[in-house]
């Protein structure tokens, strides 16, 4: 623990107990106990290190005038106290855990209506309940009553925290229970506590009449839960639905004897909860009965009857809604029962069958069918009920297929027909009945069902057998592309959905000319969509499809879907440069990003450059150098990092001709890019220089690619590192042209940059520069010596911006090292004075300073600054000890009111 | 059942934290505003969602998502909850705040990433799949989301683009707004309709503050900025990327101009030609103020600031700065303030508030030593102002804003409990309605009327026309008699002998009657003579007639008189009524009582 810190909470508590208003702010409660809670699980005992916080919280429970935030967060902290058995002890002895936790006391005082207050109290308790003395005095002072009263607080979040406080107790008094009878326990899995949990307890500390208090305990919850789960009438739904809650984070974690106890009491409530049919405890009613159903199910025990039971009546409601839902609730588990599964699978695709009128199901009950017909002439209820069912189906299709009633294709088939009825199409076999044409009404123009439907196709791209069902599902993708209705979402799902089904069946042999000549029309069409949020997903399609390899049949080669559908560059560079012409930025970056990945094949092969491909480079550089947006300058680095990546990966195939364009481009990608406002951009640049750096000295000894940091010490560095041999000569020349190239320009100014994520990457890549160029691991002499060659390596420091900075840094270690009579500080920068004035001069006369990039990278303290941007920017500010300064720092303001302006909490 | 309508804010219940406050009505879900708390690191800083999605997705339970403004506390959640928790579903702000929000959120990403450990955090990616899902809105103009919930904007003025939403469903409705600033009212489509919504959920920051007028606060600004640079100090004014920036720019530039000032002014951020660009397209919907001057020149090719190089920082002489981000979190605005804060000459003026654990929040509280990176401790000697532009109407906006749009109930979020219990009593002694302030995770219930459809005969609605009065109009009620069938869990208006027909009956005439005894010497006859005379003065415009078998009649209520046989003075009234003539009944008893005992 920080001494600092330690010293100033006693101020700290006075100013907290003397008056609440004096808080920086609504965090900063939050923020101390999360310092308490650090210490706590770092094993501190609190009351050992900070003994005045027995005298603050004794101080603040009897002043309930304080403010209830004051008064919650002491609940709280005294939870954390008495997290060990001395601290609750010496608590206990003071008498202040008593008033602490006396409910009584808080409602006399007005204050229990604030829920602050009563989740305070929640939260103590279920913080320090992590021995049995505490368990005792939960037990003592009767504390069940009360909670199991907040099970049903008006507030979201005190019922929750009852809740998990019940289920807590209720494991704890199963874990002590267990300790007598030599049980293993798995539970404890709370605030890790040094002062041992339940679960560490000794079978001595266990007495014949505590045991017996936590049997009374697990009786009293039990009884509870059995009495109330059952409405008596309808206001009390939200009293079941908690205690549902409870019962199945219950079942779900107890184990036997207590798990069979707790069944055994709620059995016949639930089974009279499930005859009342109430629709909205279906789920909570579903979860317990899984609960209880999975708890076999990992515990590796047969399921038990009366869950079996339980369940099958779930399945078999008949309310089309519940049933929907519970059969829904039911697949999610992934639960290993293949007649239960069936038995859902069948329910969910019901609907399915009924509004499409595929026979998905061969045979149902008619009265089930009349039912779920009904409940889909509702519009509302029978959006909501087809979406529930489409989310299932991908999952369904992968069942075992004994266990689907229909096979995979004839699934999709359906999900297609579906989006047909949503377009409107009426051509569908549904048409059979008036009750199916009545209830498809219901989702033409439904974007929530097309949008379900085409997240399900996506999805089913992947099932056994549907490959057949590709073009079919082009057609209608591409229908839904031309559909002037579709919204931008659906569109943008569409064109998802089609690269997925390409990607996954990869043979395209289904798809005629026809199928092409309309997906050209419609990207065309959609390219120049009046909504930016259409032509940015079109752009992105058309980038993804380059990047999906497939084979035709026509040439049994691989190629990518790009050229196998819609012809490859010819159609879509045209339309991708007409889009650098947006004017919508984050079309502008999706569309460079898109030339990136279709221009990439072409790259790889070493193909020759080509005209456009040469203006479109001069393009991106435009845009580098004049687009307004981040977004698009973004993208253009990072077209060059493809590019050059592409290129170095096959260098075997390398056109001269590329090359050529490339690395000029590149150096002016490096040099603008790092002069960049934006952020991105300047890190995107500083990937570039690696990549640059990674070319000149892969192979290199003493090169590690990649983050120097994370390289252990002594890791083993393999073999294809050391093939070239340490060539003085070559590091020179690699040394130069990366100075030409601008990469040691750009990394220095990275390196001062405001922006920590940029001068974090530039630090790493000038330690990783400067150990394979000039390590320090060399003594200074030795090193001038051993590198006097690569040390008349020098760069440009021009008189401006982050030039002047390194400058600056530069004399100041100069001067610290004269100062110290050392012998490396020599003169670093090789014009004649050093001093600000002599620089400004130079850069003034047209001459610009030059200085040894070798003495640069030794003398700029990379190390230390590596330390200090690893760490948070915030790190400093954002401290326990800096909150503590912060809390006595406002309250010596608002001590004197005249010299401060409020500041109201606002906006930002 | 009567039908309620819940609202429950996940975040902005009685604090002022991030907005979040989910509304059922008519058995839809709404989530409004989606914000995030700048206060933390981890995951608190968003809402918990996980107390709507249980059991479920997102998609499945709301029905849309409505976000005011732009500011990152109403809208700084958005990609998180779309793209991250994964949400599909419509997304509603107008268009401005589309616009801006990604330029904000970008801003806010960055210094998030600055930080380190940021994990489970949104990318730019996100930012934009997000903001492709967002479907902008046009002021005064209904979106129906579904066949059943439609929602409206009105112009709010908080800031560029802020709106307040009219949600109906069926007949009941909700309004959500932010803080209405003066402006508001004197904007082209100003003001929200009197649309008496059921519940009018209003922010309540400044619910207990009298505020300076902005103008004072503008001149308080410059006087400052100025005086600082004519001692030839430098002023360092940390700004987000979009917002009070840009008016804070506008006053600056109009004022160098006036007083020919030539200390440069310069922006540091790379948005801005975004940022102006965005106030250059939105012009309409910024304050007259802005528009006025807008039209005299164009305020947002600025002549006297420039983009901000971060060498310009050591230059010597006087300047004013604008740098990101807002609070001295880190990145420009902090790397400036370092370099001038041991000049006493110098000024930061923090233009908002700054969350705990900045070094905003630090100066601001008044530190003067602040502790920095590696032990070393910066003196703050430059002088450090406070000056909110917020513009959140103060508790007679809010009050004003009741009075507009007549609500039945009131509800308060984003406020200190405090400062709402203050406005709550005033509310509800003022308007006499309910007045609501939930904390986070507590649902505030209003029951509403139910509404329950009729449909109307034509006869009997061209009856009613015929009658006279105004045509009908939905938010005149009026009266219509008629008779009720409920038939096949359907319900009909019809006249009575529409549903004497349709049903088959016969009609029945009920008659009631009442004696009333009284003293009167004269004659049968003479009474009821007496009678007759005194209702028809005092009853004008009512038929009374003396018929000859010695009955008066009142309408359809028919009088006789008759004595008794022992004592002639001791007289009995016979009244005899229709239904129909139940209301002129007691009007007529009334007289004839009062008449018997003259």
């Amino acid at each position: 623990m920080d001494r600092e810190c330690v010293s100033l909470l006693p101020r700290v508590c006075e100013v907290l107990a003397a008056s609440g208003s004096s808080l920086p702010d609504d965090t900063s409660l939050e923020k101390l106990l999360d310092w308490f809670t650090g210490l706590t699980k770092a094993g501190t005992s609190l009351l050992e290190s900070c003994p005045c916080l027995l005298e603050f919280i004794s101080t603040v429970v009897h002043n309930t005038a304080l403010d209830p935030s004051i008064l919650s967060f002491t609940l709280r902290l005294t939870g954390f106290v008495a997290v060990t058995e001395v601290a609750f002890k010496v608590l206990q002895e003071s008498s202040v855990l008593d008033l602490v936790f006396n409910l009584q006391h808080w409602q006399e005082a007005g204050l229990w209506e604030d829920p602050c207050i009563r989740i305070g109290w929640i939260q103590g308790l279920r913080t320090m309940m992590q021995h049995p003395k505490a368990l005792s005095f939960f037990v003592q002072a009767d504390f069940l009553q009360p909670l199991l009263q907040l099970q049903t607080d008006k507030s979201l979040f005190v019922a929750s925290a009852a809740n998990q406080m019940l289920a807590h107790v209720l494991l704890s008094c199963q874990s002590v229970s267990s300790v007598g009878s030599n049980d293993v326990d798995e539970e404890g899995e709370d605030v890790g506590r040094s002062g041992g949990s339940i679960a560490d307890l000794e079978y001595s500390a266990v007495t014949v009449e505590t045991n017996q208090d936590y049997a009374a305990v697990v009786t009293a919850i039990s009884e509870c839960l059995k009495k109330s789960l059952v409405p008596r009438e309808n206001t009390q739904l939200h009293q079941s639905l908690q205690i549902l809650k409870l019962l199945a984070l219950l079942l779900a974690q107890t184990r036997p004897p207590l798990w069979e106890k707790l069944l055994q009491m709620v059995a016949d409530s639930v089974d009279e909860l499930l005859v009342a049919g109430y629709s909205q405890l279906i789920l909570p009613l579903m979860d317990v009965i899984l609960a209880a159903y999975s708890s076999c199910d990992v515990n590796r025990r047969a399921p038990d009857q009366r869950v079996s039971r339980l369940l099958s009546f779930m399945l078999n409601i008949r309310k089309p809604a519940d049933l929907i839902q519970a059969a829904a609730a039911f697949l999610r588990r992934g639960l290993h029962d293949l007649v239960h599964t069936a038995q859902s699978a069948r329910v969910l695709l019901l609907p399915l069958d009924i509004i499409t009128g595929l026979n998905l199901l061969t045979t149902t009950a008619d009265e089930q069918r009349f039912l779920m017909m009904e409940q889909l002439k509702n519009k509302t209820s029978c959006i909501s009920l087809i979406c529930v069912c489409l989310t299932n189906t991908p999952q369904m299709t992968l069942m075992a297929a004994d266990c689907l009633p229909c096979p995979p294709v004839l699934i999709v088939t359906a999900v297609l027909s579906l989006l047909k009825l949503c377009s409107g199409d009426s051509s569908s076999p549904s048409s059979s009945s008036s009750g199916c044409r009545e209830v498809s009404r219901n989702v033409i123009g439904s974007s929530k069902v097309q949008k379900c439907a085409l997240d399900a196709l996506t999805a089913l791209s992947g099932s056994p057998g549907v490959e057949v069902k590709l073009a079919e599902v082009f057609t209608l993708l591409v229908q839904c592309l031309d559909n002037p209705d579709s919204d931008p979402t659906v569109l943008q799902k569409s064109f998802q959905a089609l690269v997925q089904w390409m990607s996954v069946c990869s043979d395209l042999s289904s798809i005629t000319d026809q199928h092409r000549q309309d997906l050209l029309q419609v990207v065309r069409k959609r390219s120049c969509d009046i909504r930016w949020e259409v032509r940015d997903s079109t752009v992105e399609f058309l980038g993804r499809l380059a990047g999906v390899r497939v084979i035709q049949t026509t040439a049994e080669e691989a190629s990518d879907a790009s050229v196998a559908v819609l012809g490859g560059c010819c159609f879509t560079t045209p339309l991708l440069r007409a889009a650098l012409q947006d004017t919508e930025s984050y079309v502008r970056a999706s569309a460079i990003s898109a030339l990136a990945q279709t221009l990439a094949a072409s790259w790889q092969q070493g193909a020759a450059l080509t005209q456009e491909q040469t203006e479109i480079v001069n393009q991106l550089l435009e845009v580098l150098s004049w687009d307004t947006e981040g977004f698009a300058r973004r993208a253009v680095v990072r077209y060059f990092i493809a590019w050059l990546s592409s290129m170095s990966s096959h260098s075997c195939v390398q056109s001269p001709a590329s090359s050529s364009l490339l690395m000029p481009s590149v150096r002016s990608v490096l040099s603008r890019g790092s002069a960049d406002l934006d952020w991105e951009v300047k890190v995107h640049t500083l990937e570039l220089a690696e990549l640059l750096l990674d070319e000149a000295f892969s192979g290199q000894r003493g090169y590690t690619k990649g983050n120097p940091t994370q390289t252990h010490p002594y890791a083993v560095i393999p073999n294809t590192l050391h093939t070239r041999t340490h060539n003085e000569e070559d590091v020179v020349g690699v040394l130069n042209s990366l100075v030409q190239w601008g990469v040691v320009s750009a990394l220095l100014s990275g390196l001062v940059d405001c922006d920590r994520p940029v001068a974090l990457r530039a630090c790493r890549l000038l330690i990783t520069l400067r150990e394979v160029v000039c390590p320090l691991s060399l003594g200074a002499l030795d090193a001038t010596a051993a590198m006097a060659t690569v040390a008349r390596v020098t760069c440009e420091l021009p008189g401006c911006g982050w030039a002047r900075e390194i400058r600056k840094m530069l004399v100041m270690k100069a001067k610290d090292a004269n100062a110290e009579g050392g012998v490396s500080g020599g003169e670093v920068v090789n014009c004649d004075d050093c001093g600000e004035a002599g620089q400004e001069a130079a850069s003034v006369g047209g001459q610009t300073p030059c200085v040894s990039v070798c003495e640069v990278l030794r003398s700029l303290d990379l190390d230390e600054r590596l330390d200090v941007l690893t760490r948070s920017s915030d790190h400093v500010h954002n401290s326990p000890l800096s909150l503590l300064q912060d809390i006595l720092t406002a309250s010596s303001a608002r001590s004197q009111p005249d010299t401060q302006q409020e500041v109201i909490a606002d906006c930002y | 059942n009567m039908p309620e309508i819940n609202v429950t804010p996940l975040g902005a219940g009685q604090d002022v934290g991030r907005s979040c406050i989910l509304v059922s009505i008519g058995g839809k879900n709404i989530m409004l505003d989606c914000g995030m708390h700048m206060g933390y690191n981890d995951d608190r800083r968003f809402p918990d969602f996980s107390y709507i999605t249980q059991n479920g997705r997102l998609t499945d339970f709301l029905d849309c998502v409505i976000i005011s403004h732009f500011h990152l506390d109403h809208c700084g959640a958005l990609p998180y909850m779309s793209e991250m928790v994964g949400y599909d579903g419509p997304i509603y702000m107008t268009h401005p705040t589309k616009a801006i929000c990604p330029i904000l959120l970008e801003d806010f990403r960055k210094i998030t990433v600055d930080k380190k450990g940021e994990t489970n955090f949104f990318t730019s990616q996100m930012i934009k799949d997000c903001m492709k899902k967002v479907v902008p809105l046009n002021l005064h103009q209904t979106v129906q989301v579904d066949d059943e919930l439609e929602i409206k904007a009105y112009y709010a003025g908080h800031v560029l683009g802020a709106a307040m939403v009219h949600i109906k469903v069926g007949s009941e409705s909700v309004v959500y707004t932010v803080s209405v600033n003066k402006y508001a009212k004197s904007h082209i489509s100003a003001w929200i309709d009197k649309c008496r919504p059921d519940i009018l959920i209003s922010e309540s920051t400044y619910a207990t503050t009298i505020r300076d007028s902005k103008r004072c606060r503008e001149r308080d600004f410059l006087k400052k900025v100025h005086e600082t640079i004519e001692r030839g100090g430098k002023v360092l004014i940390p700004v987000f990327a979009l917002g009070r920036a840009q008016e804070l720019c506008i006053l600056l530039e109009t004022f160098w101009e006036r007083m020919n000032l030539k200390a440069p002014i310069y922006f540091s951020t790379g948005l801005t030609e975004k940022a102006n660009h965005y106030y250059k397209l939105f012009i309409t919907w910024t304050n007259q103020k802005i528009r006025k001057t807008f039209v005299q020149r164009n305020m947002f090719e600025f002549k006297h600031i420039k983009a901000f190089d971060r060498s310009y920082a050591d230059n010597p002489g006087p300047m004013v700065v604008f740098a990101t981000p807002g609070m001295l979190h880190a990145g420009q605005s902090l790397q400036i303030f370092k370099k001038w804060a041991g000049n006493e000459k110098n000024m930061v003026i923090m233009p908002g508030y700054c969350v705990q654990g900045t070094i905003g929040h630090k100066i601001l509280n008044g530190q003067r030593k602040l502790e920095m990176e590696g032990r070393a401790t910066l003196d703050v000697k430059l002088q450090v102002e406070y000056m909110s532009f917020s513009a959140h109407a103060d508790a007679k906006g809010i009050m004003q804003l009741i009075r507009m749009a007549e609500p039945r109930n009131m509800l308060l979020v984003h406020g200190e409990a405090v400062k709402m219990e203050f406005l709550k009593g005033k509310i509800e002694q003022e308007f006499s309605i309910d007045c609501y302030m939930p904390a986070n995770g507590e649902t505030a219930t209003v029951t509403t009327n139910p509404s329950v459809p009729v449909d109307i005969s034509l006869n009997l609605l061209k009856r009613e026309m015929a009658l006279g009065g105004p045509l009908p109009d939905p938010k005149k009620p009026r009266t219509m008699h008629g008779t009720l069938i409920m038939k096949e869990n359907s319900l009909k208006l019809v006249s009575s002998e529409q549903a004497l027909k349709e049903l088959g009956l016969n009609e029945h005439q009920l008659r009631f009657t009442c004696r009333v005894q009284l003293q009167d010497p004269h004659s049968d006859p003479d009474t009821l003579h007496r009678i007759y005379t005194h209702l028809k003065s005092v009853l004008k415009g009512y038929t009374i007639q003396h018929l000859p078998d010695g009955t008066v009649m009142v309408e359809s209520i028919v009088i006789k008189v008759s004595s008794s046989a022992e004592d002639t003075n001791a007289k009995v009234l016979l009244l005899s009524w229709s239904y129909q003539g139940g209301e002129y009944f007691f009007t007529a008893l009334c007289i004839v009582k009062r008449l018997m005992y003259q």
